[in-house]
């Protein structure tokens, strides 16, 4: 017994020490907290192509001030609680002064807290709930909020001629607070709202909530969900030959979505925090992208990531390589700036002032902007 | 105001659950009437099973189906038998909880060791999605009706075997005495060997019918081998034909309840049902040898 | 160095936590299969409370008294059961509390869980740098190990262990076993309340996933490896148990390799559970009394 305990104790002290200081001297470290497994990893992956695209980019320019830029990542295997440990991490072990957040506005929000707490910036790509930002003045997020997206979407409805419908989301920050938003707008205009029904993420089988959906056999029903979910749940309804419209938040829109879900996919339609995609900006980004990864499909949020980084350069830039200058320098830095996803601007909230909502719609097994 | 149509598809999935369950709970029923022991990892064989199946047919062996099924049952039923001789032979003699412990820690074992593998993501067999047949407004699709079928064909066999075949009648000497079944001369090792092996096979099949329906993922023993185990306390340990009906009960319990409770609750009627048959008949589930 | 703290402070909750756990296991020979779930109500009654701005001292007795009351509650209809029964049924319990958790969404949060959750502020004392918080840990578990160390080495601990080896012996001898295994039963509850409070307060995000069956595996193996019924047992247990987990979260690997670290590191601990079952199940440190009688 004393022996298996000796080699418990060496065993131990040796995985304590290969916690080696990182000789990385003169990088400028920037930590990534992204998903790079689990449930959500097809969202996490996509992000990591292009902020190692915009990085390269920068690197080959200079890096900042001379010293290239190193991305940290960390694996926040798609749930809550390892976020909070992964934004730990690169806080205490890599003492990074800023970092990119998680996918997924509830995983963000159960991290954020951390990030106000030890006084590191914070920034979000995609997270679109209302509070997202709440936690403190070190948090921020580029990319619009849903309060936006609820009201074009309950427009949309009423234009599609819809004035009753059951609404299922997925039940987390991003769907509850859609959700709400939708609710508000499509009563304020007269619509009726006939069925609340939330869902649980990262489950295999929809057929219970699909069928008190499809109850009374809507036109349209109103689904915030996410990619997996999405095409298991179109996947499923098809199958129970389930004939109305879909209709669907911003977190749906994603090719991956409609790969999984094939043909149950086809005539779905959704809003988005809508990028311009003709603008010199873009064509650029997507022009590198292809060079880099040979297909121009941009991923889910992608572009917003590759701003993200621009962004946070530029901070740097201007206020230096502590949290505390990086916080102070984003507004500036971002006021007026034009990304390859348009005017980056921070509100009050550090959210973003300008927002334009696009609708989408999968057609022949692609995703496109819904012309009127 | 809600449709027929409604309620008599909840009655249908609530059957199709229902016969899957049916063969979870027989296999389990099973190892507990002859071994006197719930084993834990019977979640895991169920998950395995499907697993099998995904290997045989995914590079680089990509088996058509007619081969990878059996491929994929014999690699299920070897499992059981090497769970038997690795883990529960050698404890064979040891306290009630000292197994039930052990059996835990391998089901632990078996749930990481497929995620190690494939991943915690969902993964589908990927066949190809299609519309299901409609009568009264009731949709089965062509793979729930094989499902059906499937499940009625294996528990003919189960029957068959062990009500009218020899083997059949050992498992059930064994199950009722196990040293008076020594003593009067049944091959006690080839018996209980048997009895993993159809166990395991039960499981198999289930495993795969239900990842047919709902795609496969590690955690999908867990939650399924509670369900059985509440499908075994409905019949009584031991009895196959209680198996049978708990597992078409419970099936039909949760898609029921889910049209007056919250989706997200549909697991928990099983727990609640397997709660408060223990709580209800506390002296009627140790009436097996208890020690 | 935080690295050491940070390990140094779940070592002391999971000790916590398992002490309580092994008074029923161990001592009372109650196999409770469920016992995250107390884990569980302490951790959230005080989170919820301390979210609502109440002091974290109001938070602490509460998230401890509603883990006892919880104790109460469920103890009285499965302590009726005889042994792997009352396991599965504790099990059960747990998981019914677990849906709950995750489905009254109203209440908890659901599954986006509690974030911030306030480090805790004793009489203007702020316990929010991690030597603090260690401190308080510690204090905390000391207090654990003094008070249940002093209920099993007294009277009651020995009618709990008389309870565990025959329990029909005990009751012909005149104590009344429900009653003592109802006593032991919600204590263990109460004390794993403490180790939920000081969990939530520590780690500051708390959700329902974090109460699984992984959970109570986890510190059924500290338990059974460390040695049931002692009272250093769980401690050790915990501290070697924590030291491996944790300790494998700082290290610097690869990013792809974190997907085959985890369960990797759970196989290990199945392993080790049948391992220890088959081979040595009285875990490391032996019960006095036990050294020739280890198989029942």
């Amino acid at each position: 017994m004393k022996r298996f305990a000796l080699i418990v104790s060496v065993f131990s002290l040796l995985a304590c020490f290969s916690v080696a200081p990182l000789w990385a001297a003169e990088n400028v470290k920037i930590g990534a907290a992204f998903a790079l497994s689990g449930s959500i990893a097809v969202y996490g992956e996509g992000f990591k192509k292009c902020v190692d695209l915009a990085v390269e980019e920068i690197n080959a320019k200079g890096g900042i001030n001379g010293k290239k830029i190193e991305i940290v990542y960390e694996d926040n295997k798609s749930n809550p609680k390892d976020c909070v440990s992964a934004v730990r991490k690169l806080i205490t072990v890599d003492k990074v002064p800023v970092l990119f957040g998680p996918a997924g506005s509830s995983n963000f929000m159960a991290a954020a807290p951390v990030a106000q707490e030890s006084k590191v910036v914070m920034l979000s790509a995609q997270g679109t709930a209302e509070k997202l930002t709440q936690a403190g003045p070190f948090i921020f997020r580029i990319i619009p909020s849903n309060s936006k997206q609820g009201q074009r979407l309950a427009k949309l409805a009423f234009e599609l001629g819809y004035r009753q419908l059951p609404v299922m989301y997925i039940n987390n920050d991003w769907g509850l607070d859609l959700k709400d938003g939708f609710v508000t707008s499509f009563k304020k205009m007269g619509g009726v709202v006939t069925d609340i029904i939330p869902f649980d993420e990262k489950k295999t089988d929809y057929r219970t909530e699909l069928l008190r959906a499809n109850k009374d056999n809507p036109k349209a029903i109103v689904n915030l969900t996410y990619i997996n979910e999405g095409a298991v749940q179109f996947k499923q309804a098809f199958e129970m030959g389930v004939k109305t419209q879909w209709l669907c938040g911003s977190a749906a829109r994603a090719p991956k979505m409609v790969e999984l879900a094939g043909k149950a996919a086809e005539g779905v339609m959704g809003t988005y925090p809508s990028v311009i995609q003709d603008t010199k900006e873009y064509k650029t980004f997507k022009a590198a992208y292809q060079k880099k990864y040979g297909d121009d499909k941009i991923p889910i949020f992608g572009d917003y990531n590759y701003d993200m980084v621009y962004l946070t350069t530029r901070a740097i830039e201007k206020g230096g390589y502590t949290a505390e200058g990086i916080r102070a320098a984003l507004p500036a830095a971002a006021k007026g700036y034009k990304g390859v996803t348009g005017d980056k601007t921070f509100d009050e909230n550090r959210g973003m002032e300008h927002a334009d909502i696009g609708i989408w719609i999968v057609k022949g097994g692609k995703i496109e902007d819904h012309k009127k | 105001m809600d449709s027929l149509p409604y309620y008599l598809q909840t009655v249908v999935n609530g059957i199709l659950a229902g016969c899957i369950y049916a063969l979870f709970a027989m296999g389990l029923t099973l190892i507990y009437g002859v071994l006197n022991f719930v084993n834990f990892a019977h979640g895991e064989l169920i998950m395995w099973g499907a697993y099998f199946l995904y290997l045989a047919m995914a590079e680089p062996f990509a088996l058509p189906l007619y081969a990878a099924v059996p491929l994929a049952l014999g690699m299920t039923a070897l499992l059981g038998a090497a769970m038997d001789f690795a883990l529960f032979k050698p404890l064979r003699k040891a306290n009630r909880l000292t197994l039930l412990i052990a059996a835990i820690g391998l089901s632990f074992f078996l749930r990481n060791a497929a995620q190690l593998f494939w991943g915690a993501q969902v993964r589908t067999y990927g066949f190809e999605i299609r519309q299901g047949y409609r009568w009264l407004g009731v949709s089965l699709t062509p793979q729930q009706l094989a499902i059906i079928a499937i499940s009625l064909i294996c528990i003919c066999g189960v029957y068959l075997l062990f009500f009218k075949s020899r083997m059949g009648k050992s498992m059930r000497a064994l199950a009722d005495n196990l040293d008076l079944a020594r003593i009067s001369g049944i091959h006690t090792g080839k018996v209980i060997l048997s009895a993993w092996i159809i166990s395991s096979l039960l499981a198999g099949v289930g495993g795969i019918l239900m990842a047919l329906d709902t795609n496969l993922n590690p955690e999908m023993g867990v939650v399924n081998l509670i369900k059985a185990f509440a499908a075994t306390l409905i019949g009584g340990v031991g009895n196959l034909w209680g198996a049978l009906i708990g597992g078409l009960i419970i099936g039909l319990a949760e898609n029921i309840a889910v049209l007056f409770i919250s989706p997200g609750y549909k697991d928990a009627v099983a727990f609640v049902i397997m709660v408060i048959i223990l709580l209800a008949r506390p002296y009627v589930v140790t009436d097996k040898r208890t020690d | 160095m935080d690295l050491v703290l940070h390990l140094a402070i779940v070592v002391a909750i999971y000790s916590i936590f398992a002490l309580s756990l092994n008074i029923e296991v161990g001592y009372t020979g109650l196999f409770n299969f469920g016992h995250v779930a107390f884990f569980a109500i302490g951790a959230y009654v005080s989170a919820l409370l301390s979210l609502q701005d109440a002091t974290f001292s109001l938070a602490l007795i509460a998230g401890i008294a509603c883990a006892g009351v919880g104790g109460l509650l469920i103890g009285l209809p499965a302590l009726k059961l005889q042994g792997d029964y009352f396991g599965i049924a504790t099990l059960g319990f747990a998981e019914i509390v677990r849906m709950l958790l995750q489905n009254q969404v109203a209440w908890t949060k659901g599954p986006m869980g509690l974030p911030g959750i306030p480090r805790p502020e004793i009489f203007s004392w702020h316990f929010d740098t991690l030597p603090a918080y260690l401190l308080l840990t510690l204090g905390a578990a000391v207090l654990t190990f003094l008070v249940i160390g002093f209920l099993t080495l007294s009277p009651f601990g020995r009618v709990l262990k008389a309870i565990r080896d025959d329990e029909t012996a005990a009751a012909v001898l005149g104590k009344n076993p429900f009653a003592y295994k109802m006593e032991a039963f919600v204590i263990g509850s109460a004390f794993a309340g403490l180790a939920g409070v000081l969990w939530a307060h520590f780690i500051t995000f708390i959700s329902p996933g974090d109460f699984t069956l992984t959970e109570t595996i986890l510190v059924l193996l500290i338990v059974v490896l460390g040695g049931k019924g002692t009272l250093w047992g769980p401690v050790v247990g915990a501290a070697v148990l924590i030291f491996f987990q944790e300790s494998v979260r700082f290290l610097r690997l690869p990013p792809e390799w974190s997907g085959i670290l985890g369960p990797l590191q759970q196989m290990i601990f199945g392993l080790l559970l049948v391992i220890l079952m088959i081979f040595r199940p009285e875990g490391l440190i032996r019960e006095k009394g036990k050294e020739t009688i280890d198989r029942d």
